[in-house]
């Protein structure tokens, strides 16, 4: 894992020096800057010489934990990293808690009442969810909410109204996979012999949909939880740009744009290195939830 | 000498499965009874309807497509067949209890035996957790399985096929109930401990009084355990006797080839009888007797009538022509060899 | 006793079970589930059919030129005389925009997907089938890339050679061959335990010569099912890169891109964004809904299970 993040860093490093159109210095330097001032800034900024050798005093400033500062407003790193990875993992838990809570017990239905009104209900807001373009909805939910009935702000941070609609655009395309996955793996179980030996018990169908069946058909959909992470990652970029909510998302995408190279640097490092994580935790979590992997 | 109380009786039983195609009649009037401490073991070749007996005893149908029609179910007296679910759920587990096939896929792989069995006490009756803890561990000593409190911390593939199975069993037992399905328990395990879970179930028996359903279409396991013998061919009962009069003087054709076709340790036979033809499609069944195309004593009155179920002498038979069973030995109960006869 | 001759009256008896199957009554809800089951498959294929003609013919068939702006004629709404969706903020034709936009999706949508098809089929064809090192090399490759999100590494490869079409279809493509390579070398690896191909080894044929007459056509079925998904995938990403500012550029209408535009007009003119969107949407769930039909016709028995 090491390794990736290494080649990454320097595939990022490379990348982002080689881009069209050099610093803008946050708008010290424009297109039509003279010639010696954009040297002079360059010079000043250590930009001017070799790229590896930029590289290297990079990585001698992140061993000694100096992360840099921006170049478009000079304030550290360290301080956009503890705010906006804040505000970031806010707007992430709250989509993520939102779409479990919504999509298992809706999956769980869907099953148990297959075919009926209720499951294609489900399934036609899945197919909704899965199609809809993120930013889009998001509009949608601006105009309605905000623009028309007034009832919610339409950007910004960091109070519960503001939260509400970018978490819920953020949450939609993962609510609909999860129900999905939920119902099939429910209706998969709940053909398993232990089912019907559980009702010759005389356990009440309830205890045996949710205690037993659910139990085992989650299995899958735990272990889905690491690569949701690394998806919701990529769909906070654009959620985040639009709602102007000032998360990791955001400032990365802004960064790029406006060639903040340490910022944008940094924090796709820590995107990058959070996916990792997260993939790996994928793993490890589906052994934690099944006991035949668990007990070997 | 008291008489024994009927713990189980059924009376003209008809379960039909409603399928896309057109509805049919898999299990076509079936009764019979089953007192305390007697065993009655159901035998037949596989899809002639008697897992669905079961099931429709127990009311465990998978509806759809399945569902009884007709007849009555009476449990200690009293017809189960119209009770609301959840009186019958209660019924489960505690006054008529099912063990299945296969132990290892009827048991959830995500929880201990532990839970499983005090889930099952829990249930149905109002005790602490400890307590239904404590009643686990004595069932599980009671069923001969070794430092039964160990067990209770164990998850079901931890443990072999015999101890699955015992485990069922004590399950099914834990609260005493009156009567006890086993839907071919044995099957699925290895020869050596199929001995020694017939011995559980007889030993169990006989110290509850117990009312035990055995289905099987082995007839060594039915020579072990059984009581009375019903022996059933597509979807209805084609002689009943008890175990020791059905072995030396089996009367019906069907009832003969079965046993014709166990190798026998005490035979001589030359070579295995097997019974030609295949089971009727019950969708298109000709009011006649369902086994004339197999059978070597057809008439023709079998071709044309349905014939009925008639008693003599405490054995029942559905035939019209039936034969002495000549063709080999009479074969002793007790004296098949499990490890040679599984008649499929 | 009864009459003791045995008669064998085999023949009547079979008359009379051959009566009994004919008598039986058909149900015609047998074909009526036939027809609703591949109903997705069908209406899936309509939608997508339109949308691709569209993207071939629309263009060359819009009244004005998608660039023109009229500055006397801006925010027309829809059904104006001569503006069939109104015009957007300069002026320009909606509709016609609207067409180039649909083309340039479907282009992204299905060049991205053939060419990480091609490439997903072809490495996970090597990794199933040759296994050992090749498989640690491309599985290895295919497991690390395949739980990225495609934004991100979008982001980052547009952040390196700067906004446009170009960086969409790389990013897009460079992500989404993993999912096809994954699917491919599991069937690939079950095939291989096959006897046919065991057969083809002992009549001496090559290994490219069993992988591609053999093994390919089967695993071609599944490979299509996961296009038609995937060109969704890519349709939305390219719409939602081109909405942040990163895909294409002004003025090149994508339908992102348009939405993005029509965002800050939102209160009095909207369709600017919602008619983009909802060709997105229709798009989309075309694409989406061909692909369950597809599955369906493929493999009925995961009909159902979502």
């Amino acid at each position: 894992m090491l390794l990736i993040l290494l080649i990454s860093s320097v595939v990022i490093f490379y990348a982002l020096r080689s881009a069209p159109g050099g610093p803008s210095g946050g708008g010290v330097l424009s297109p039509l800057s003279s010639q010696e001032v954009r040297q002079a800034y360059e010079k000043r900024l250590g930009l001017d010489q070799p790229v590896y050798t930029q590289y290297f005093i990079y990585l001698g400033h992140l061993a000694r934990g100096d992360l840099g500062t921006s170049l478009v407003n000079g304030s550290p790193i360290v301080e956009l990293l503890a705010t906006h990875a804040r505000n970031s993992l806010v707007l992430g838990l709250t989509a993520l808690l939102i779409s479990y809570v919504i999509a298992i017990p809706l999956g769980v239905l869907a099953a148990v009442k297959r075919n009926t009104w209720i499951d294609q209900l489900a399934m036609g807001g899945a197919i909704l969810g899965m199609g809809i373009p993120n930013f889009w909805l998001a509009l949608i939910l601006v105009y309605f909410f905000s623009l028309r009935l007034g009832w919610l702000p339409s950007a910004g941070c960091c109070d519960p109204p503001q939260l509400i609609m970018p978490a819920l655009v953020l949450a939609a395309e993962g609510t609909a996979v999860t129900m999905r996955m939920t119902r099939s793996s429910m209706l998969e179980h709940l053909r398993d012999d232990f089912v019907r030996a559980l009702r010759a018990k005389g356990l009440p169908e309830w205890e045996v949909i949710v205690r037993h069946v659910l139990r085992n058909a989650l299995i899958p959909v735990i272990s889905l939880t690491g690569l949701r992470l690394g998806w919701l990652v990529g769909y906070a970029l654009i959620v985040e740009t639009i709602f102007r909510w000032p998360g990791v998302g955001y400032l990365l995408v802004d960064s790029v744009l406006r060639r903040d190279y340490p910022v944008a640097q940094f924090f796709s490092l820590l995107l990058i290195f959070f996916v990792l994580i997260a993939n790996w935790l994928a793993d490890i979590g589906y052994g934690l939830a099944n006991p035949r992997i668990r007990v070997a | 000498m008291s008489r024994s109380e009927i713990a189980l009786e059924v009376k003209d039983l008809r379960t039909t499965l409603f399928m896309r195609d057109g509805n049919v009649d898999v299990v076509r009037g079936i009764s019979f009874r089953v007192k305390e401490g007697e065993t009655l073991a159901l035998v037949g070749e596989s899809g002639c309807g008697k897992t669905l007996t079961a099931l429709s005893v127990i009311r465990l149908l998978p509806d759809p497509p399945a569902r009884v029609t007709q007849g009555q179910v009476l449990l200690a007296g009293e017809d189960i067949r119209h009770v609301p679910e959840h009186e019958m759920r209660s019924l489960r587990g505690d006054a008529i209890s099912m063990v299945f096939q296969e132990p290892l896929t009827s048991l959830d792989p995500v929880f201990t035996i532990g839970d499983q069995i005090t889930e099952a006490i829990t249930a149905h009756r109002k005790v602490s957790r400890q307590e239904a803890r404590t009643l686990a561990a004595e069932i599980l000593r009671e069923v001969q399985i070794p430092s039964p409190e160990q067990r209770l911390k164990d998850y079901p593939h931890q443990l072999s096929g015999g101890m699955r199975q015992r485990v069922m069993i004590a399950m099914a037992l834990v609260l005493d109930p009156k009567v006890l399905i086993a839907d071919e328990p044995t099957t699925a395990l290895d020869v050596t401990i199929q001995a020694q879970i017939l011995d559980l179930i007889r030993a169990e028996q006989e110290r509850r009084r117990l009312a035990v359903l055995l289905i099987t279409h082995n007839l060594a396991v039915v020579s072990q355990v059984a009581d009375r013998v019903a022996v059933m061919y597509a979807g209805e009962i084609v002689e009943e006797a008890p175990a020791s009069e059905l072995f030396a003087n089996p009367l019906h054709p069907y009832t003969q080839g079965l046993l014709s076709s166990i190798p026998s340790a005490a035979g001589d036979r030359k070579h295995l009888y097997t019974i030609p033809g295949r089971v009727p499609d019950p969708r298109a069944l000709p009011p006649a007797c369902l086994f004339a195309p197999r059978c070597p004593y057809a008439i023709n009155r079998c071709w044309n009538e349905h014939p009925g179920l008639v008693a003599t002498d405490g054995h029942l038979l559905r035939c019209w022509n039936p034969q002495p069973f000549t063709a080999l030995q009479a074969v002793e109960p007790g004296r098949v060899d499990p490890s040679v006869a599984a008649s499929e | 006793m009864a009459d003791l001759t045995v008669i064998d009256d085999k023949a009547a008896w079979e008359a009379r079970v051959d009566r009994l199957w004919a008598a039986r009554p058909t149900r015609w809800r047998d074909a009526w589930h036939e027809l609703t089951r591949n109903r997705l498959a069908l209406g899936g294929s309509v939608i997508v059919a339109f949308f691709t003609l569209v993207a071939i013919v629309g263009p060359a068939l819009a009244p004005y030129d998608y660039a023109k702006q009229v500055l006397s004629d801006t925010l027309l709404p829809p059904l104006t005389r001569g503006h069939l969706l109104g015009t957007d903020a300069l002026g320009r034709d909606l509709l016609s925009r609207l067409l180039l936009g649909i083309r340039i999706s479907m282009a992204v949508g299905l060049g991205t997907t053939a060419i990480a098809l091609v490439v997903g089929t072809v490495a996970g064809m090597l990794a199933g089938y040759y296994r050992g090192w090749v498989d640690r090399i491309v599985g290895g490759f295919v497991e690390l890339v395949w739980g990225f999100p495609l934004i991100l590494i979008a982001v980052l490869l547009i952040g390196a050679i700067g906004p446009g079409l170009v960086g969409v279809v790389v990013a897009v493509g460079f992500v989404n061959w993993a999912g096809f390579a994954r699917i491919v070398r599991g069937e690939v690896f079950a095939l291989r335990e096959k006897e046919f191909v065991a057969s083809a080894r002992a009549l001496g044929k090559g290994d490219l010569d069993i992988m591609i007459r053999h093994l390919l056509p089967n695993v071609v079925g599944s490979a299509l099912v996961m296009g038609s998904y995937y060109i969704a995938i890519a349709i939305i990403a390219e719409a939602g890169l081109s909405f942040i500012g990163m895909g294409a550029q002004p003025p090149l209408p994508s339908l992102g891109q348009m939405i993005n535009e029509g965002s800050g007009y939102m209160l009095l003119n909207h369709w600017l964004s919602t008619i983009p969107g909802i060709v997105i949407v229709l798009l989309v769930l075309g694409l989406n809904v061909l692909g369950d039909g597809m599955r369906d016709v493929l493999d009925p028995r995961l009909k159902g299970t979502g």
